[in-house]
């Protein structure tokens, strides 16, 4: 303390806290220590983010030019039959987030394409984990992972001994024998730990905006500024949580070594524990089928339906009973057998791919809801949902892909239907048809769906701020003196 | 002299509240891991167990032509549309170590064509927990188990020199480095009485391949090693004489280094300075290089089928010609997809050997190899897994092969006659000869580090 600048206490409420959080701030600046991990917290954040970047533009520019070489596939591939285009298919892309720099999420660990093709569905295939290292399975640094898991860390570090310290020094009652109210001096040390963090967090800032800015994503109108925002508001907020935390644990431990000991264990079950054990009880409530499963009970329906010759025959038994006399001009009995298996094969995949999906969602819901207990968790959701990179994100692209899939037989399959030829594989078209069927053009949900699929996370967030304040504000109105 | 020692540092540790504390939750965490892993491994061997039994059926069934005793099926659908399940079995421990079990399919379908050979989804598994990790034995070893050693070892001596107690002893006749490893002996072997027990008697029981108690002891050899470097960095660090807490800061960060920031700072080293070759611009190359041949053959068929309007009346010889003409198509885009997917696979290898090198920067990283090898959840296995089911699908193709190109007929002797796929597990010796290396490195690592703590104990300051 500085004690000249106290004199008169009622009148210094306000400055007490001031004063407090610059001495505070003064001495956590002039440790060594404090100097030594925070810049090396800065220098991870900043070397996350310019490889984030580098990798996140690569793999768009990647991405966008295989879209763009498909397509010239598709229109160049020459005259031949509808249906024999339906098979010859066509490969879509998943579009990159430009926020996925700062947040990759779940994108390591999906498939990076579909392949949609007649009378199957499949799901996005390769996914970057299988081809990675296996130590990648141990976690990369991202600027996600850096502000999520590291910088906690560095807030326990500067928290733990904020009231604990004093208190085992014997300062704790000489400072409030000064008559700085309780409340001024929860200002003051939350102050004193957040000014230091902020000389982390502002050249960070500065220098990842900078850096995703120069590096302007592929699309310069993509909207990625709400969702950017959201996600710096996430990371503060988290930030914000965990000094409340280091400070309310700091104010009612026995000691600081005590202190520390809590807050790192709270800082490991957060960051390494809650996460598989939450993903485990998400299985548990809603185990999903293994792939030999779920292959199986596909080909399983698929082995009951009536084979192609059979269908044939039954489509010309109903045309033979004149069922088709108003609508049968433009057609013919094989056409109709065609477009009647082909929906009978959309609705089982797409009946099967939903209930897979919803189980995924179960899953996804039941692990965002332990952000309940683990902050870092539900900092987590949010921030993979905003950076579009969570598992919603992933079903809606999965969604689109079946969606052009579904449009491209129909056109493809119409225009065998309305051919009025007797022989149907006996028509062939070319360019003309191929550009009827239009680019794959995926428009990425609005932050505010993002946000709306994440609610729980950001309610649990937002509830966790305001219980770790109220409980920061009663530990150090409670805590004993010595 | 040094175990009379530990015996009395181990009843001193035994009233110790925080040693009971960090051993509860040692063992609390172990047995979940250990629950959840056994839960998983037999899940896994139930289906396996289950596609098993259904593989080798020959009931009436689509395809299938005829009833009772006379019942055929056709050739083609015999080898390529019901094709043959071959499943990998469940890994010796895989209830220890899940590893990449939740990314690589252990079932692959074998067909008879040139083209979609091997058919294999990918291993449904929420992303979010391959993201997450798997919260199994491996897991607590490589991370909890160096964090709880640091926790117990913080404190050899510190506290002791600081209150005056060890001048006291050391009047007696024991040396300072006999003391500090009756310290170290009582702490190793707290936490690992309890980790052995606990992850050999979950892999017990739930055994799996006659290779168990050698795996068993390699995986024990593992934990050891791997141990036994944190041991030694403890010890190192007890050596320099700092606080208790200075001892306890220390040591914490160095955890954090090599433990966390470490392998994810490797991972984000390989992924900017050896990218995996992209599967992305490889599939269109594929489609690219493959594009000919594919038009070619689809308008082959497509004249084919305009000269046999329906199936009914195509007759044997028509069967016949389409058998041939689908199979030149096939091999003619399979040859050209081949080119492209050896040249990538290449890559991939070159690149993931590059990447390896640098997993030598951290004992988890290492570490992690091991264990997953030795469990048998490793990305090896895998490989060896695809690699076995190719060589099958050579026999699959030579048996049927001939048959669908004359569009035979399979009756239920010629169709049981058809190879059938056995997983070989790669003998105990390969395996043992691969992580010996690793751990042998690990052990030699371990000994210098406490040999380093042991001479700067000779100048340790009462």
């Amino acid at each position: 303390m500085i004690p000249g600048r106290l004199a008169p206490p009622t009148r210094l409420r306000g400055g007490a806290a001031l004063a407090i959080a610059v001495k505070d701030a003064t001495e956590i600046w002039r440790d060594g220590r404090f100097r030594w991990a925070a810049g090396l917290l800065l220098i991870l954040l900043i070397a996350a983010i310019a490889g984030g970047v580098h990798n996140q533009s690569q793999i768009a520019r990647q991405h966008a030019d295989a879209q763009q070489a498909e397509r010239d596939v598709w229109l160049d591939k020459g005259d031949m039959n509808p249906h024999a285009a339906a098979h010859y298919g066509a490969f879509v892309f998943k579009p990159v987030q430009p926020l996925s720099a700062i947040d990759p999420g779940l994108d390591p660990f999906v498939g990076v394409f579909v392949f949609l093709e007649a009378h199957k569905q499949q799901l996005a295939r390769h996914r970057p984990i299988e081809d990675a290292t296996p130590t990648r399975r141990l976690g990369q640094l991202t600027p996600a992972s850096a502000a999520l898991v590291l910088l906690p860390l560095l807030v326990v570090a500067l928290t733990f001994s904020s009231f604990a310290g004093e208190r085992d020094q014997g300062t704790l009652r000489p400072l409030l024998a000064m008559g700085i109210s309780r409340r001024s001096l929860l200002a003051g040390k939350a102050m004193g730990a957040m000014l230091p963090l902020a000389a982390v967090i502002v050249p960070a800032t500065i220098i990842g905006t900078v850096i995703l800015i120069w590096n302007a994503p592929a699309d310069p109108n993509a909207p990625i500024a709400a969702r950017a925002a959201g996600i710096g508001a996430v990371y503060l907020l988290h930030t914000l949580i965990w000094v409340g935390l280091g400070l309310a644990i700091s104010a009612q431990s026995k000691s600081q070594g005590t202190a520390l000991v809590i807050l790192l264990a709270i800082w490991f079950a957060n960051a390494f524990i809650m996460p598989p054990l939450a993903m485990a009880a998400a299985k548990w409530i809603d185990p999903s089928p293994s792939a030999i499963e779920f292959a199986a009970s596909i080909q399983d329906e698929k082995d009951s339906w009536p084979s192609w010759d059979q269908r044939v025959e039954k489509v010309m038994q109903r045309f033979l009973d004149g069922e088709f006399e108003s609508t049968m001009a433009p057609s013919n009995v094989e056409v109709v057998a065609l477009l009647e298996s082909e929906a009978d094969e959309t609705a089982l995949y797409d009946r099967r791919f939903t209930e897979l999906f919803q189980r995924y969602q179960r899953q996804a819901r039941s692990f965002e809801r332990v952000g309940a207990i683990a902050p870092t968790l539900a900092a987590r959701s949010l921030s993979m949902a905003l950076a579009g990179t969570d598992e919603a994100h992933d079903r809606e692209f999965a969604a689109a892909a079946a969606r052009y899939r579904t449009a491209m037989l129909t056109t493809l399959n119409g225009e065998l239907a309305s051919s009025g030829r007797f022989n149907t594989f006996d028509y062939t078209r070319g360019r003309d048809l191929w550009e009827k069927v239009p680019p794959f053009d995926y428009d990425v949900p609005s932050a505010r769906w993002a946000l709306s699929q994440a609610s729980w996370s950001a309610s649990a967030l937002v509830a966790w701020l305001l219980a770790i304040s109220i409980a920061a504000a009663w530990s150090v109105s409670s805590m004993r003196l010595e | 002299m040094v175990w009379f020692l530990a015996g009395h540092e181990w009843r001193v540790l035994k009233a110790s509240t925080v040693v009971r504390l960090v051993i509860a939750v040692f063992a609390i965490a172990l047995v979940i891991a250990s629950a959840l892993g056994t839960a998983r491994a037999e899940g896994e061997r139930a289906t396996i167990a289950r596609f098993t039994v259904s593989v080798p059926h020959f009931q009436p069934a689509p395809g299938m032509i005829g009833d009772g005793a006379n019942l055929s099926i056709r050739a083609d659908v015999a080898a390529n549309e019901r094709g043959y399940l071959a499943l990998l079995p469940t890994a010796p421990l895989s209830a220890l170590a899940i590893g990449q079990g939740d990314v690589y399919p252990n079932y692959i379908k074998v067909t008879a064509r040139s083209l979609d050979a091997l058919v294999s989804g990918d291993q449904i598994e929420h992303p979010l927990a391959v993201a997450s990790g798997q919260f199994d034995a491996a897991f607590v070893v490589l991370f909890l188990y160096p964090l709880l050693i640091f926790a117990v070892s913080f404190d050899l001596t510190a506290t002791e020199r600081d209150r005056g107690t060890l001048r006291m002893v050391l009047a007696q006749p024991v040396t300072l480095g006999e003391v500090v490893a009756g310290k170290m002996i009582v702490r190793v072997l707290k936490l690992l009485i309890p980790m052995l027990l606990i992850t050999v008697g979950t892999a017990l029981f739930a055994p799996a391949g006659a290779d168990f108690w050698p795996r068993a002891m390699l995986w024990a050899a593992a934990i050891v090693a791997y141990g036994a470097i944190w041991h030694g960095i403890a010890l190192v660090v007890n050596a320099r004489g700092f606080s208790a807490p200075a001892n306890a800061l220390i040591l914490a960060g160095i955890w954090l280094l090599f433990a966390v920031v470490g392998p994810s700072c490797v991972n984000l080293l390989i992924a900017i300075r050896y990218p995996m070759p992209s599967r992305v611009e490889a599939a269109v190359q594929a489609r690219a290089a493959t594009q000919d041949a594919t038009v070619q053959g689809s308008r082959q068929l497509g004249q084919f089928l305009q000269d046999h309007p329906t199936s009914g009346n195509v007759g044997r010889e028509g069967m016949r010609q389409f058998a041939m003409l689908q199979a030149q198509r096939d091999q003619k885009v399979a040859e050209r997809l081949q080119a492209v997917e050896g040249t990538f696979n290449a890559q991939l290898e070159r690149q993931r050997r590059l990447a390896s090198w640098l997993s030598v920067l951290s004992p988890t990283m290492i570490a992690q190899g091991v264990l997953l090898d030795v469990a048998g959840t490793s990305t090896d296995r895998f490989d060896q897994f695809r690699a076995e089911a190719a060589s099958f699908q050579q026999q699959w193709k030579a048996y049927f092969e001939p048959r669908v190109l004359d569009a035979a007929t399979l009756t239920a002797a010629e169709f049981a006659a058809a190879p059938s796929f056995e997983f070989v597990e790669e003998p105990f010796t390969l395996t043992a000869r691969r992580v010996a290396m690793p751990i042998i490195v690990m052990a030699i690592f371990a000994a210098v580090l406490i040999a380093i703590g042991f001479r700067s104990y000779r100048g340790y300051a009462l």
